[in-house]
């Protein structure tokens, strides 16, 4: 306890009248001006039901251009709190999504995982209402598709053909080069797991398409 | 209960002649951490004879997040968010700390437009965190109507804000070398709105609390702190000039464009009371404000073209081997970032010298001899914001 | 709402209205005196309780809005469709239905009594109310002294909630509302002196009565020769009956910056309701005293005029009921605007500002009183 804290005070000028003349218009002032904005029109808005317009750069619930993104991590890395995990597979060059989900517990929104995307895929969007019933609901996927779409299987079946055809053509002219004896060999290099590997790219492309 | 003699170091001779006569066992209360206006989650434990508070200590931690551990763990750039949530109500304020900290560091320079583009908007910011601390001070002290019109004021810059980086609150927008973005088209015509708006409003404010009769009557030669004891107990920022202090970092130590700028640093001068009393530390918020409206327009006259970053301060930033600290005026007083960095994308050290962790250090002391209702009008122009007094 | 079960508990009434003719039919020998005193009381307490559940439901409803316009907001828009007309009745039920909680530690029968005293001075204080010439429950001689003394009792209640709680803020509460009303009493009655004084009664009807001319429009305040009296009076009036119940600026028993909720920080459910409900009539009985004081009661050009009827009566009420209402969105309008008062500011206000002056208008009313009564012929 500091004793010398009780500071004396200036002593006050005690104007009986003018404390209640001061009180009196103090009071009338400050209730002209509430009065005047008891009838002034109300800066607020029924929020459901009407909603105010967030900005251009405003910072919602992501977005995801699905078909740019080539699940390099990028954001991930960036993120701050590590909310943002993603899973793919990698046929050649297109990719099977598995996962692409973001922890709403955790994220905080400061758009760093927009910055570092080399190909500009991820974005903030305009969508602030975070209401779900149960925390879990929390974990947002941002995927609109999971696994192949059907072009995606085209360009798939496409490519494995090109390499197949590819593959063929470089046995064949090895073999005329070799003189036979040779054999195809095109699913020898081992499956990839989830997380997709380039290198592996053409055989797992091979592996994971047993219609082909 | 059991009548107690109150304890010698509680009874100041003299202090209470009249009801020493009278022995009653003082009161111990918790104010908080629930508590309507301790301003989050502060605990004051208070030990009061009645209605006079006779010894008060308060509690930290209730809202301890480990900010400066974090520094340690994650990288340079990706500390930015974290700092925004210390002191919540003027996030670019904090921003701007912790990237000048980084860019000395680095040893950069901020283009000019970058430059002018900070100040505005930390200007900006602290006008709208001195509005929430006059709006809450108006309910501190029993007055509701203030508080809502300072809010919607404070809405229109958290729009101006929005436009600009896309958050309302938690910016990150201030960066190590530069900004983020460059200011949308139109952006500086609603920044001139807001002034000319915020203009009206003052006033207002002005005439419904600040000179009422009652708010005067309650604030004024209440929680007097002296000149000597403010600097004695490292105060900065409104609470050291309410005490008639004349410091301001950003006339005393220019950083950014304030040494362009023109713009007076306010005192207390006993208005209404005292010197130092908490109607001085308000008032010199509320013409604070003035002042921040003032260098506002200066920015907007004097805002070059340009770049507004640093183009060599990428995403993963390594600054040599070193440290810095760099203080800047918060709101609430002087914000210090010291950072050590080993080289790494990693800080070494991340160390923030919060001000209203200090100015509260004092606020248990000022408060004995007061009564209840005193204890809660200091508390509020003390101004505290227990995001940053706990990180 | 008609009946006038004073008249009816009369043992021998002079003259038979509706109600005594049905009883006679019912009772050819006369009630039993104790059925007449319960059934007055049940008629008196049913009509007075459903008036002022209207009363204080539409006047929660109303400082909801008041506020919400105030702060430029809305204040509730949703329940009932119209400005959310219907939010006060959703509160209601919502309260009726909650947990009934007695907090551990409570000296329950105080705690359960104390909403129970509360809610009752307030509706007994509805007793004396001038609504109408035929309606009026109970015309007491004494009527300005019968309220001033039975609004007190709430205190007590006040103080039996505060301590019951087991609550320190509850206790501080308690404590500021005792020490505030005790003060208050003194600058509540003697400025209610100054209306006595120039209608040299205590009754509330005859004040009313003799308000009555100018085409209804003669009351205190319009009064030539007593206007300047009349105006700092009622403005006395009514700082110390903001003081009594205890509305901002002087909510200090439940300063919500400081002492969270005050007496009623424990309360919740239905006996909270209790507490909040007799906050309202409080305020509608202190604003009707006013009213019937200064602002000529039910008098109002062509109502005053009416031959005697229902339909008077009706519109006397709602004359009444009306500018009761003004003075309590005044009230309204004066919690949005000001801040609270410190405990000392409070007692120094009533002691040393209040008190003298409204000491000095008694002085002044009896002069002026005792000179016109010199000179009769001056009299208006």
């Amino acid at each position: 306890m500091m004793t010398d804290l009780s500071i004396p005070t200036a002593p006050r000028k005690r104007r009986y009248w003018g404390n209640v003349w001061d009180a009196v218009k103090s009071t009338a002032i400050g209730m002209g001006i509430t009065f005047k904005y008891l009838w002034s029109k109300s800066v607020t808005v029924q929020y459901p039901d009407e909603k105010l317009p967030t900005d251009e750069r405003y910072r919602g619930i992501h977005y995801l251009e699905e078909d740019l993104c080539i699940c390099c991590d990028a954001c991930a890395k960036a993120c701050p709190i590590d909310c943002i995990e993603m899973e793919a597979t990698r046929h050649g060059k297109e990719l099977e999504w598995h996962k692409f989900t973001l922890d709403y517990q955790k994220c905080m929104f400061c758009e760093l995982c927009v910055y570092p995307c080399p190909k500009d895929c991820i974005h903030m969007g305009k969508e602030y209402a975070l209401v779900v019933e149960d925390r879990g609901q929390l974990v947002m996927d941002l995927l609109s598709w999971k696994g192949l779409t059907e072009d995606q299987k085209v360009r798939i079946a496409e490519a494995e053909a090109k390499k197949a055809a590819k593959a063929a053509a470089q046995a064949a002219a090895q073999a005329a080069a070799k003189g036979g004896g040779a054999k195809m060999d095109a699913g020898g290099g081992g499956g990839g797991g989830g997380g997709g590997d380039s290198a592996a790219g053409a055989s797992d492309a091979a592996e994971t398409e047993p219609t082909h | 209960m059991e009548r107690a003699a109150p304890s010698p170091g509680l009874l100041q001779p003299g202090q209470r002649e009249i009801e020493l006569d009278v022995r009653t066992q003082d009161v111990e209360i918790n104010m908080g951490p629930q508590h309507p206006s301790t301003h989050g989650v502060l605990r004051v434990l208070i030990r009061a004879d009645g209605e006079i508070v006779t010894a008060a200590q308060s509690h930290l931690g209730y809202l301890h997040r480990c900010a400066e551990k974090i520094g340690e763990n994650v990288d340079w750039l990706q500390y930015l968010p974290y700092t925004d949530r210390y002191d919540y109500l003027a996030a670019m304020n904090n921003n701007l700390g912790y990237s000048l900290a980084v860019e000395k560091l680095l040893g950069i320079e901020v283009p000019p437009r970058g430059q002018y583009l900070r100040t505005l908007i930390v200007e900006l910011n602290r006008i709208a965190s001195h509005l929430i601390a006059f709006g809450t001070y108006g309910l501190d002290i029993g007055a509701f109507t203030p508080f809502f019109y300072a809010f919607r004021e404070r809405e229109l810059l958290l729009d101006i804000f929005e436009k600009i980086c896309g958050a309302r609150l938690t910016y990150s927008f201030i960066r190590p070398g530069g900004v983020f973005n460059d200011a949308p088209p139109g952006w500086l015509q609603h920044v001139e709105d807001f002034c000319r708006q915020f203009e009206k409003k003052w006033p207002e404010y002005w005439d419904l609390l600040v000179e009422n009769k009652i708010f005067i009557e309650r604030t004024a030669n209440v929680g007097i702190i002296p000149r000597d004891l403010a600097i004695a107990w490292g105060c900065t920022g409104p609470m050291l000039r309410g005490s008639g202090v004349d410091w301001d970092l950003r006339r005393d130590q220019p950083y950014l464009v304030y040494d362009r700028l023109e713009f007076k640093v306010i005192t207390g001068v006993g208005y209404r009371g005292t010197v130092g009393d908490c109607f001085d530390r308000n008032y010199v918020r509320m013409l604070e404000m003035v002042e921040s409206l003032k260098m506002v327009r200066q920015c907007l006259d004097q805002m070059p073209e340009g770049e507004v970053s640093h183009p060599d301060v990428g995403l993963i930033i390594r600054p040599a081997p070193g440290e810095a600290y760099v203080g800047i005026e918060n709101p609430r007083g002087e914000l210090g970032h010291y950072v050590v960095s080993d080289g790494s994308k990693i800080a070494r050290r991340v160390r923030v010298r919060a001000p209203s962790f200090c100015n509260l250090s004092l606020v248990e002391h000022i408060m004995p001899g007061t009564m209840l209702a005193d204890a809660v009008a200091i508390i509020g122009a003390t101004d505290i914001v227990i995001g940053e007094t706990d990180r | 709402m008609l009946t006038d079960p004073v008249t009816a508990a009369a043992p021998a009434p002079p003259q038979g209205n509706l109600w005594t003719d049905l009883m006679h039919g019912v009772f050819p020998d006369g009630m039993p005196w104790w059925m007449v005193a319960v059934l007055g009381a049940a008629v008196a307490f049913a009509a007075v309780m459903l008036f002022v559940t209207v009363i204080a439901m539409f006047s929660i409803w109303l400082e909801r809005k008041v506020a919400g316009h105030i702060q430029v907001r809305l204040g509730p828009m949703r329940v009932g469709g119209w400005h959310g007309w219907a939010q006060s009745v959703a509160d209601g039920v919502k309260l009726l239905l909650k947990e009934d909680v007695v907090v551990t530690g409570a000296d329950r029968l105080l705690f359960k009594l104390a909403p129970a005293l509360v809610l009752g001075t307030a509706l007994a204080m509805f007793v004396a109310l001038p609504f109408a010439p035929g309606l009026q429950i109970a015309d007491v001689d004494l009527g300005v002294f019968f309220l001033i003394s039975i609004s007190s009792i709430t205190t007590i209640g006040v103080i039996m909630a505060g301590w019951g709680s087991n609550n320190k803020w509850s206790v501080y509460g308690a404590m500021r509302e005792a020490a505030q009303v005790a003060s208050y009493e003194i600058p509540l009655g003697l400025s209610l002196m100054p209306p006595v004084i120039y209608y040299g009664s205590l009754s509330l009807r005859t004040a009313t009565d003799m308000q009555a001319g100018w085409l209804g429009l003669h009351w205190y305040v319009f009064d030539p020769l007593h206007f300047w009296i009349a105006i700092p009076s009622f403005v006395l009036f009514f700082v110390a009956a903001l003081a009594e119940t205890k509305r901002a600026p002087f909510d200090l028993a439940e300063s919500e910056s400081e002492l969270v909720a005050g007496f009623h920080t424990e309360y919740s459910g239905i006996r909270f309701s209790f507490f909040f409900l007799e906050e309202y009539a409080a305020m509608f009985v202190m604003s009707a005293v006013g009213a019937a004081l200064w602002f000529g009661g039910w008098n109002f050009p062509g109502v005053t005029q009416m031959p005697e009827g229902a339909l008077r009566d009706f519109l006397c009420v709602v004359v009444f009921t009306v500018k009761s209402m003004l003075l309590v969105f005044v009230m309204m309008w004066v919690r949005w605007t000001l801040p609270r008062i410190r405990i000392d500011q409070v007692m120094t206000l009533g002691y040393k500002y209040l008190t003298p002056l409204s000491l000095i208008l008694v002085f002044a009313a009896a002069v002026l009183e005792y000179f016109l009564a010199l000179a009769p012929s001056v009299l208006p």
